[in-house]
């Protein structure tokens, strides 16, 4: 039998290793300032939010639901969405941080990083308008 | 006297029913702090009736939860979410099932807990086959060791509890 104090160092231990890894992803500053939005790991849509200079929405529509994205300048959020959880409106405002925006019932990601995505189809904001 | 698989499939019947009434209250409770991050209140069931009644028996309780639950939720998405946490849960409760004392039953919620965020991630990065997933295994991790640590107390004390009374004799 492994003694319960092992279990709780185990625990503890393992508690320690990914509050640190939180700590640095969380303060881990964004590669550049191109938000991507990605649809089933390709890119959708691409806005540099530091050519930004009027506030807009658009809304991302496909078979599974719809989001819309507000863009500001320096910055990106999902405003609305009609999926059940709206994690990804809770997710809030990103400017300059890695951490991603995450839709999971769209499968919709928005990250923020240094270049817009090459060869995407579709890149309508990477000049601003 | 009730025939061995009749009391068997009764316990089991039980179970799930409380496990899914638990589940279903837990949707009406709204998420705090953390976006997606919940306790999994179920969870206390699957740890009771792992230790009360055995794995494979906590195994059928768990799969008839997460399918009547995923109907009930009406959630369709959210079932392969489920069914790939259970199952890694499950497959860590074998092993633990046979290591742990009484006492340290709480250890088994703990890591099901965590094995179950793991096998949610596994499948996030599956359907959105974007690697930045990943930014959110630390909180779930983390969500995971602490949220199993409540449901581990509560399912702790239900087994110390019921132990003689309910389940295998």
């Amino acid at each position: 039998m492994v003694k319960t104090k092992t279990w709780v160092f185990l625990i503890a231990g393992f508690l320690l290793v990914f509050l640190a890894a939180g700590a640095i992803l969380c303060t881990r500053p964004a590669p550049g300032t191109v938000a991507n939005i990605y649809r089933d790991g390709v890119v959708v849509r691409s806005v540099d939010l530091s050519l930004v200079t009027e506030p807009y929405e658009f809304t991302l529509t496909d078979a599974r639901g719809s989001n819309v994205v507000r863009v500001e300048p320096g910055r990106i959020a999902v405003i609305g969405a009609d999926c059940p959880d709206k994690v990804c409106v809770e997710a809030g405002w990103r400017s300059d941080s890695a951490s991603p925006i995450v839709c999971l019932p769209h499968r919709l990601v928005i990250r923020i990083e240094r270049d817009a995505a090459v060869g995407s189809a579709d890149v309508p904001d990477t000049v601003s308008r | 006297m009730m025939k061995k698989g009749a009391r068997r499939l009764t316990v089991d019947a039980l179970f799930a029913a409380v496990a899914l009434t638990i589940f279903v209250i837990e949707l009406y409770i709204p998420s705090v702090g953390i976006p997606g991050v919940k306790l999994g209140l179920a969870n206390i069931v699957t740890v009771t009736a792992a230790f009360l009644i055995g794995p494979w028996d906590a195994g059928a309780i768990l799969l008839c939860r997460i399918v009547l639950g995923g109907i009930f939720s009406g959630q369709v998405m959210a079932l392969w979410y489920s069914l790939a946490g259970g199952t890694l849960c499950w497959l860590t409760m074998l092993p633990l099932r046979r290591i742990l004392t009484k006492k340290q039953i709480w250890v088994m919620s703990v890591i099901g807990a965590v094995a179950h965020n793991v096998g949610q991630i596994l499948v996030a990065l599956a359907v959105t086959r974007t690697a930045a997933i990943l930014y959110y295994l630390p909180v779930l991790m983390v969500s995971g060791v602490l949220a199993g640590l409540f449901t581990g107390i509560a399912a702790q004390l239900a087994v110390n509890r019921l132990d003689g009374k309910i389940g295998r004799k």
